[in-house]
């Protein structure tokens, strides 16, 4: 060592090389703050054109034109032979009342091309409508009556403007722009809000479709995917990190679940294909079949995150409970699960919330068949809200585009839903000392 | 302190000498240990140590660090048991009864045999919760009125009844450094151990804290056994009737701590205690 090295730096030297490297730390500081907030102004902004452009699209779904028609309810159309039998009042035609109500308001209309067009106004449920009605209250037979009725859906994109361009209006179109415009200057036309869209399953009628038959069906899977998938993992990451001895054989299974955490989930489809529905004979389609697919892909995630927060919980605490002679399992399941609690939630939330949005593995088990009727069970057949989405984005008609984004913004809605239950429970377990 | 480096030359037993100086037995022994080994693995920690631990006596043992006392002390509760490929070997009998054995349930000897960890360790939930949780596992309750006066005499024994009576709802680990290792205490002393294990107690606290906790060793060793690892042997000469000194594994000398402080016997020891080395 050479005698230089011994002898103490003067302050003011020190002093000068710390300044001298001054400028450039802060520069390297100012430059990472800066990228930090270009990246999160450009998810925001990313954030913000999908949601307006998905909101945009489909906020006007959740509305639907009805026009105000004076029903005369004839009794020789509904039931000439006047026995009020239900069966009679049922079969009965309804379209004809209304065709009949909407040819008095248009009494100039007469060429066969504009009558077929006139007959297509109003929409497919106001037979329903009306026949529901009668049925209620057959003392309306022979009266007459303003009743609100729901307009066909190409009528109903016209007047929500959907249609506007000029270049996509044909003859037709503008016959029924002009039909409109008479009737909102009788102040015949109002939008009300689609129930349908919200309580009805499945349909070809675009006004007739509703998303009540995928929130079901992905409530329905999503509740077989989370009570299987949360007390397995849980208890199989528990075991793995607290109880299992460390050798080859857990080590070969902490390599393979990490594998499956990795393995594309249509691959869990065909699995679910070949052993569920070929092997053991479950009913195809069906929430049981789907949500244990998803189990299967979620099961890993949740192992994962659970061990991971099981081994973040400080030890002094293992060893406290050890120390005054509690069990193993009194200090998994008095101290350090409530611990891991938190962890375990984040890992769930990533977890379900990747089995709400997942299509492929469902396409392989049957899920994306067109269902009219709302599920029932755990095994009858069903869809779910993302087949749901995909089904609808690939139809041609007009009003099914706005549903599709309708559809969107309530698959994101049940997902606000499901993490605000999860960061409740999270919260209730987070450390508050 | 010239007196004692004067009279270095005089040890009968120098730095080579590798077994227990001392009388390593007691008259009236709550825990006998004889040949205790404990590997790590190859690494042989801790080596055929044999020594006594005296009913109502609080014996401290000290040694620089690394030397295993904290190992040693973690054979007497079997926490040792909780290191995967950590291996005691030899005898430990409690009142007569082997504890070493694989056949031994740890539960109730852990019940028996409390601990006092070097940091306090707090469960992160309320004061009384911490004190209450001992005694409702191994129910030794039968109702909660008797659960309350399980904890409010544990928090007096462990003379923070005081300061915390009117918090009881409030977390543990809101409490000073000091408060909360006597709640550490107040927790351990709840399920009426026959032995209290303490290791460095008094590391993580300041003066005054470490005075009171002395001083409730002291009242504690009326009612309780009691084995303390200490790094300052001021502490040891103070609290304690024994002293036991570690070095490298080996119990080097063991004694009246009166004894060992002012008339070592063995070279080590001496140089030790006097603070050449440590
Ligand atoms: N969990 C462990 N695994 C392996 N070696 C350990 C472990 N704990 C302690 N040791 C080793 O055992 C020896 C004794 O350690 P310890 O009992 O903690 O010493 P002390 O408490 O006297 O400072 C040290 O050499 C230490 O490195
Ligand atoms: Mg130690």
């Amino acid at each position: 060592m050479s005698d230089s090295s011994h002898q103490p730096l003067s302050r003011g030297h020190t002093h000068d090389i710390v300044m001298a490297g001054l400028a450039k730390r802060r520069s390297a500081e100012k430059r990472f703050r800066l990228f930090g907030l270009a990246s999160i102004v450009a998810g925001l902004i990313f954030l913000l054109v999908l949601f307006v452009s998905i909101i945009g699209n489909g906020y006007s779904a959740f509305t639907y034109a009805n026009v105000a028609l004076d029903i005369t309810f004839d009794q020789a159309v509904i039931d000439p032979e006047g026995h009020r039998n239900p069966g009679t009042l049922a079969a009965a035609d309804y379209d004809t009342l209304w065709k009949a109500s909407l040819e008095k308001l248009f009494p100039d209309v007469t060429g066969r091309q504009q009558k077929r067009a006139l007959n297509a106004f109003m929409g497919f449920s106001a037979d329903k409508r009306l026949k529901d009605m009668v049925i209620g209250d057959p003392s309306l037979i022979g009266t007459t009556k303003t009743v609100w009725l729901p307009v066909d859906d190409t009528i109903d994109m016209l007047i929500k403007g959907k249609l506007g361009k000029e270049e996509e209006l044909n003859e037709r179109h503008l016959l029924d722009q002009a039909w409109i415009k008479t009737l909102q200057d009788q102040n015949r036309i109002r939008s009300s809000f689609n129930r349908e869209f919200f309580t009805n399953g499945d349909s070809r009628e675009p006004e007739a479709a509703g998303i009540w038959g995928a929130v079901t069906g992905s409530a329905l899977t999503l509740l077989i995917t989370i009570g299987l998938s949360l007390p397995i993992g849980i208890a199989a990451a528990i075991y793995l990190e607290e109880f299992a001895p460390r050798n080859r054989w857990t080590d070969l299974i902490e390599v393979n679940i990490n594998n499956l955490a990795a393995v594309p989930s249509i691959v869990f489809g065909l699995l679910g294909l070949a052993v569920f529905i070929n092997f053991f004979g479950l009913p195809r389609s069906s929430p049981l079949v789907g949500g244990l697919v998803l189990t299967l892909m979620t099961l890993p995630v949740i192992i994962i995150a659970a061990r991971s927060a099981l081994k973040s919980v400080p030890p002094s605490v293992r060893e406290a409970a050890l120390g005054i002679g509690a069990s193993p399992v009194q200090m998994v399941f008095d101290h350090v699960l409530p611990l891991a609690v938190p962890g375990i939630m984040t890992g769930a939330i990533i977890g379900t919330a990747r089995a709400l949005g997942e299509s492929a593995p469902l396409l392989m088990i049957g899920m994306v068949a067109f269902i009219v009727d709302i599920p029932k069970t755990f095994t009858s057949a069903a869809t779910v809200l993302p087949v749901q989405i995909y089904l609808w984005a690939d139809s041609p008609e007009r009003a099914f585009n706005e549903r599709t984004s309708a559809a969107i913004m309530v698959l994101l809605a049940f997902l606000m839903i499901m993490n605000g239950f999860a960061v409740y429970v999270r919260r209730r377990y987070e450390r508050r000392w | 302190m010239t007196k004692l480096e004067n009279s270095t030359m005089e040890r009968p037993f120098h730095r080579e000498h590798r077994s227990t100086v001392g009388t390593f037995t007691s008259d009236n022994p709550r825990i006998v240990c004889r040949s205790v080994d404990v590997y790590y693995g190859e690494k042989h920690a801790v080596q055929n140590i044999n020594i006594d631990v005296g009913r109502h006596q609080v014996i401290a043992l000290i040694g620089p660090s690394g030397c295993g006392k904290s190992t040693f002390l973690r054979c007497l509760n079997r926490m040792n048991d909780t290191i995967p490929d950590c291996r005691v070997t030899g005898d430990i009998s409690m009142d007569g009864i082997a504890i070493n054995g694989p056949e031994v349930d740890v539960v109730p000897l852990r019940a028996q045999v409390g601990m006092v960890f070097q940091k306090p360790n707090p469960f992160p939930k309320s004061i009384f919760e911490n004190v209450a949780y001992g005694p409702r596992i191994h129910g030794l309750a039968s109702n909660p009125s008797d659960l309350e006066e399980i904890v409010e005499n544990s928090l007096r024994r462990a003379g923070l009844w005081d300061e915390v009576k009117d918090r009881l709802p409030q977390p543990g680990t809101g409490l000073s450094g000091g408060q909360q290792q006597r709640l550490c205490i107040a927790r351990t002393i709840a399920v009426n151990p026959e032995v209290i294990l303490m290791d460095e107690p008094c590391s993580a606290l300041d003066p005054i804290a470490t005075a009171k906790i002395e001083q409730l060793i002291d009242e504690l060793r009326a009612l309780y056994t009691i084995v303390i690892v200490t790094h300052s042997m001021q502490q040891a000469a103070r609290v304690s009737q024994r002293t036991a000194f570690f070095h490298l594994g080996h119990l080097i000398e063991v004694g009246e701590t009166a004894q060992v402080f002012t008339n070592p016997q063995h070279q080590l020891t001496e140089e030790y205690i006097t603070g050449r080395f440590g």
